[in-house]
Formats: structure tokens, C-alpha cells, sequence
């Protein structure tokens, strides 16, 4: 008896001290907690792409640690910020994966950022799944360990053109600034016009700093163009829309995440009725007064008293839940491989705010496919018009 | 057609770095020095004017006159607080105060109107479309602005030339040792000249806000374009900051509807750099020029 005894108490302390050593194989992993860390711009006018969006991340954190955590770990986010900057991005990942020794990654605001922060996350083999950074080198070719729930700029500058050729437009013309950003989105879009058979009827070009865009809305109106591609950040694309208005000049106006919150580019523009024909993508299906997102603006007026829900909480809403299910479906028995596997297996899952199902696989890891399209009214709301699935095959 | 549009866009934009050049070269004319911070004075005079107009709701005539006056007092207090402690300083010391001064205007706007957005919007001066006249359109916009930019323009000639003080500034410029032996007070000259400069590049923000949009950075590259200018039309000569700004302006807009718009930068620079191939000393700055 005393011996069975003894026995027991061996095999329970055995036992015990088997199971966090289990567990502290995987860094940032304890019996009760996993750490992820987050990058991204936390101050300057990138916090849009960061601090917001990892409020996001943090509100779907916070209920899934109210129902218990995954597989009974809590999850905890540490954010640093990379001020928008690639040598920022690559000290914030340092930082995160080095010093704070987190498990795993969800992170990247700015592009340009991210993309520098790449080799030094590949070659940690800690995984990144990617929260609203679009340029295509992020995830083209796939890194083993990182994968993207935004849209790319492949993906959305082959979405633009198809907008474009389903609301009629005969002659298609291109407005666009030639720096990387500019260049990552250029370039597949002059593809997809290949691609397509057509040719764009005038395609200029904007500095990022431009004050006045008088000679481009010039050539374009002699080409005659009946729709433009925007490929500019807001700031060109405000004045670009407001030298249009100038001259009368009314195109369809197609642009992309780069200009994602329409009323605070119509308060850019600031000419009335100046972006009345103006569409844009955006990575999530709802805006954010849509009903169907109630509970995450609940959530983000408790946790960040005089916060409003916006569209980059909900990126990093749907963000964290692919995470989240991938946690779930790499076991108890948590590894970073375990992980990657699970990132790489997840198939047509339905977030609360994408525009379609996330869907990744060993090969692609451009893991959203679907952006929408939103448009404000002059005056009006913002609302969310359709849905484009990009197919790249 | 094309060419009526760019040249009349051309001369707007033109008459704004015409401004902008002015600035640059009043203060330099009187102190030797070019203010680094000319360009951030007319970004903080931007938002000056944006509060003013968009934020009080003040019209539109006065939150101009509201600017400049504001424009006019941020030049004294430059003077006073940046330049008059360094007046015995060499002159590298004195541009070093310029570009600290511009940093120190970046941070401040960024302080005061960096959180409320990206950019801020000013609204335009008029909402009419277009007005064809024949083969020239007319966009009453850029007509109320060049109208503006011309107005100021002949003012400041005016002042120059009617005025105890403008005579005064002058006086000093031509000689300054000489200018100090029959009594003008030059530290009061300095002074003004930096508050008529930092004047004229308040008045140049008012006009230009409602074409384009407004945010901490803007300065140094409206600054590097007003530079120009006033490089071409000779640095010293004020008529020529005139001339080099509308060339400027016209050389960007026609190369950018001519060529392609990615010329547009470049363009202006080029004819830059052959007319100072041509005449070194600047297209109006005949007084340099001398035979050997």
C-alpha cells in the first residue's frame, strides 16, 4: 500500500514536471499561456495598419481566453512597434522573437516594413501570419514559415482591373506612383492587362509628393478614359481627385487598400462630390457600422474607452481568428512545425470580417482572395458593394 | 487646347513658387543668408490659414489677412529669437539656424495639427466648372489664384518702392555699411526683411492650400521648387524670382503634358541647369555680369 503509494506520487511528479517541459520545448509556450508577438506601427500615421489593427487581434484574444484559451493556454500579444520603417520592422521582429522569446507572429502594418522584416523572420522559422502588409514579396515566393490573411497587391490589382471590365469600362487608363510600393502593384497590373487582352489607353504617372496633377488629368482626359486604376497612397490620390473635379474630368475611379477608409478620403478631397465615383477595396466584407459586426465594436469601446470600431480592428479581427484556429488545430502538443502545418491546412474558413474564406495551402501562402468593394455616397454612408474572387491560375 | 491648359496651369503653379522664390530672396538680398526654413513657414502659415478658415469657419478674405498678420509676427519672432543672437555669428552658423528652425516648425505642426489627420483638406476657393473660351479653358479656380499671387506681387512692389521702410530695405541690400552711416537702423532692416519674407510666404500658403492639401512635410520640397527659382532669376534679383518661378511652373506642366508626366520633376531642373550654364549669375542679375 505504502509502496503503491509512493509509487503514484512518483509517477504524478513525474508527470508534472513532464508537462511544462514539454510545453518549454516551443519558446513563448507555458502549461497556461502562449506569448505571440505582434509588429507594426504603433505611433505615426501608419498606426491605421498597426496599433488598430492589433487592437483587433487583442479583442478576439480576449474572448477566447474568457472561454478558457487554446487547448487551456491563455493567449498573450506583445506588440512593438516598427514605425513604419523596414529597419524599425527588422528591430521589432528581433526584438520579439529574440528577446521576448515569442511562439509566434501576427504583425506587419506598413509593406515596405514588412518586406524588409522577411529574411530575418524566414530564417528564425518563427511563424508570421500577416495582418494588412500587401506587397507581394511577403509571401511570393512562400516563405516556409509566413502566411497572409491580407490581400496582396497581385491580388488586388488583378481584382481592379476585373471591377473595371465589370462595370463596362471600354477605355481602361492607369494613374500610379513608380516607388516600390507603387512598382509592387504596378507591375501585376500591367500583367493582368496582358493577361486580359487590353491595353491600357493612357498610363501616367504621380509623385507620392505631388501638389498639383493638372497634366495627368490632362493627358488622361484626352485619352478619353472612361475608368482610371488608382495606384497611389491617399495623399497623391486626394489632390489627383481634386485636380479631376477641377477639370471636370469623371471617370470611374478604382482604387485599393492603400485607400481604405472612403469617408476619411472624401474629407481629403474635400470638393463636393469629388469622389462620387469612386470605389475601393477593402479586405473586409462590413463596414464598421454594419450590424453584423456589433459584438467586435462592443468589444473595442470596452477594451479602448474612446476608440470606434474601424475597418483596420476588423483586419485584425479576422486575422486572429485563422490564427486562433490554427492554434486550435495544431494540438495541445504545440510546436512552431505544428503550427506551420496548421497554418498551411487551413481550408475555406470564414472569419467574421473577410471578404471571403481564408484558404492556404503548402504552395500559396496568399491565404485571402476575396477583396471587397466599398464605395461611399457623396453625404451618404459607406457601404460594401460586392465581392471579387481573384483567381490567379 | 492642351497647350492653352498646361501653360495657364503652369503660370498658376509658376506665380506660387514666384512667391515662394521672393521670400527667399528678400531675406537673402538683406542678410546673405538663405532660410532654410522658408518652405516650413509657409507649411506652418497653411495651417495657420486652415484653422482660421475650416476650423473657426472665419471667410475666406480673412482668414488671408488673419495669416499674413500671423505670417508677418512668426518673421519678427525669427528674427528676434533665431537670428539677432547670432548677428556677430559666421555664416554657416546662421544657415545652420535656419534648417534647426525648420526642424523645430516641423515638430511644432506636427504637435499642434499632426493627430487630427494624414493630411488636411482646405476647401476650394470656388466650385464653377471649367469655362471654354474658345480654344482656352478657363478654370476660375487657378484665375482667382494667379489673380491672388499677382495681386501680392504687385504690393510688395509697391512696398518696395513707395515706402520709407521698403526704400529703406533696399538701401541696405545695395550697401549695408553705407546704409548704417546715414542712421538706417539695419538690425530693423534685418528684422523686417525676415518678417516680410515669412509675410509673403503666408500669403503664398493661403493661395496655394486650396489646391492641394496640407501636412508637416510639405515645406522643403515647395522650398527646393521656390529655390530654384529664385537660383534662376539671379538670388539677388527680385524680378528674376518672378521670372524663374513662372518658368519653373511652365516648364513642369508642359513637360509633363508633353512628354509624360514622370518628366515633370526632372523637367524643370534641367532647364535650370542650362540656364546657369548659360548665365551663371541668373537670368535678370545683370549687375554680375562683367567683361573681362
Amino acid at each position: 500500500m505504502r509502496l503503491n503509494s509512493f509509487a503514484s506520487a512518483m509517477v504524478g511528479t513525474l508527470l508534472l514536471a513532464v508537462a511544462p517541459a514539454a510545453a518549454a520545448d516551443a519558446p513563448g509556450v507555458t502549461a497556461d499561456k502562449i506569448r505571440i508577438g505582434s509588429f507594426g506601427a504603433l505611433t505615426g500615421p501608419g498606426y491605421l495598419y498597426g496599433k488598430l489593427v492589433m487592437n483587433g487581434v487583442e479583442i478576439v484574444f480576449d474572448e477566447v481566453n474568457a472561454k478558457g484559451g487554446v487547448h487551456g493556454r491563455k493567449l498573450e500579444l506583445v506588440r512593438e512597434d516598427d514605425r513604419c520603417d523596414p529597419a524599425g520592422a527588422i528591430g521589432a521582429v528581433k526584438k520579439l522573437i529574440y528577446q521576448d522569446q515569442v511562439f509566434a507572429l501576427i504583425g506587419g502594418g506598413c509593406s515596405n516594413a514588412t518586406f524588409a522584416a522577411r529574411e530575418e523572420v524566414e530564417k528564425s522559422k518563427v511563424p508570421l501570419l500577416v495582418f494588412a502588409s500587401v506587397h507581394d514579396g511577403i509571401t511570393t515566393p512562400p516563405a516556409p514559415n509566413i502566411f497572409s490573411t491580407a490581400t496582396t497587391s497581385t491580388i488586388e490589382s488583378y481584382a481592379q482591373l476585373e471591377f473595371a471590365l465589370k462595370r463596362g469600362a471600354k477605355r481602361i487608363a492607369v494613374v500610379s506612383m513608380r516607388d516600390s510600393w507603387g512598382r509592387a502593384r504596378y507591375e501585376p497590373l500591367m500583367a493582368a492587362f496582358k493577361s486580359k487582352g487590353v491595353k491600357p489607353v493612357a498610363d501616367e504617372e504621380v509623385s507620392p509628393d505631388a501638389n498639383d496633377t493638372t497634366a495627368q488629368v490632362l493627358r488622361l482626359k484626352a485619352a478619353n478614359a472612361d475608368a482610371v486604376i488608382v495606384l497611389l497612397y491617399p495623399k497623391p490620390a486626394a489632390v489627383f481627385l481634386r485636380d479631376s473635379a477641377k477639370l471636370a474630368f469623371k471617370p470611374i475611379m478604382i482604387g485599393q487598400t492603400g485607400i481604405a477608409d472612403p469617408a476619411a478620403f472624401e474629407e481629403q478631397v474635400g470638393v463636393p462630390g469629388g469622389t462620387a465615383n469612386f470605389y475601393t477595396i477593402s479586405m473586409v466584407r462590413y463596414t464598421p457600422d454594419d450590424p453584423a459586426v456589433d459584438k467586435w465594436r462592443k468589444a473595442i469601446e470596452a477594451k479602448f474607452p474612446g476608440d470606434r470600431l474601424s475597418v483596420f480592428n476588423l483586419f485584425g479581427v479576422g486575422s486572429a481568428q485563422v490564427l486562433v484556429e490554427a492554434l486550435k488545430n495544431a494540438g495541445p502538443d504545440l510546436t512552431r512545425e505544428k503550427l506551420i502545418a496548421a497554418l498551411a491546412s487551413i481550408k475555406n474558413f470564414e472569419t467574421d470580417t473577410h471578404g471571403g474564406p481564408i484558404t492556404c495551402s503548402e504552395a500559396d501562402h496568399r491565404c485571402h482572395k476575396s477583396p471587397a468593394w466599398i464605395r461611399k455616397e457623396p453625404g451618404g454612408p459607406t457601404k460594401v458593394l460586392d465581392v471579387t474572387p481573384v483567381s490567379l491560375n | 487646347m492642351l497647350f492653352s491648359y498646361l501653360l495657364v496651369s503652369g503660370i498658376t503653379t509658376g506665380a506660387l513658387y514666384a512667391l515662394i522664390a521672393l521670400g527667399i530672396v528678400i531675406v537673402n538680398k538683406a542678410s546673405g543668408v538663405i532660410n532654410f526654413a522658408h518652405g516650413e513657414l509657409l507649411m506652418v502659415a497653411g495651417f495657420v490659414a486652415w484653422t482660421l478658415h475650416v476650423g473657426l469657419q472665419l471667410p475666406y478674405g480673412v482668414a488671408l489677412l488673419g495669416t499674413v498678420a500671423i505670417g508677418f509676427a512668426v518673421g519678427v519672432l525669427t528674427d528676434r529669437i533665431a537670428f539677432r543672437p547670432l548677428a556677430n555669428a559666421d555664416l554657416v552658423s546662421l544657415v545652420l539656424a535656419t534648417v534647426g528652425l525648420s526642424f523645430i516648425l516641423k515638430g511644432t505642426a506636427r504637435l499642434i495639427w499632426g493627430g487630427k489627420a494624414d493630411y488636411l483638406s482646405f476647401p476650394p476657393l470656388t466650385q464653377a466648372e471649367p469655362i471654354l473660351l474658345g480654344p482656352l479653358m478657363i478654370i476660375p479656380q487657378q484665375l482667382v489664384v494667379t489673380a491672388g499671387a499677382l495681386a501680392v506681387m504687385i504690393a510688395f512692389a509697391a512696398f518696395f518702392r513707395l515706402t520709407t521702410a521698403g526704400k529703406m530695405m533696399q538701401a541696405t541690400a545695395d550697401n549695408a555699411k553705407a546704409a548704417k552711416l546715414v542712421g538706417i537702423r539695419t538690425d530693423r532692416v534685418y528684422m523686417m526683411a525676415f518678417a516680410v519674407g515669412s509675410l509673403i510666404a503666408a500669403a503664398a500658403a493661403v493661395l496655394m492650400a486650396p489646391l492641394t492639401l496640407l501636412y508637416p512635410d510639405m515645406g522643403f520640397l515647395l522650398f527646393v521648387k521656390g529655390f530654384a527659382a529664385a537660383v534662376v532669376g539671379g538670388l539677388t534679383s527680385l524680378p528674376g524670382a518672378v521670372l524663374g518661378g513662372i518658368l519653373v511652373g511652365v516648364v513642369e506642366s508642359l513637360a509633363g503634358g508633353y512628354i509624360h508626366s514622370s518628366a515633370m520633376e526632372v523637367a524643370p531642373f534641367l532647364v535650370i541647369m542650362a540656364v546657369l550654364i548659360v548665365r551663371p549669375t541668373g537670368l535678370l542679375d545683370f549687375a554680375k555680369v562683367r567683361r573681362v
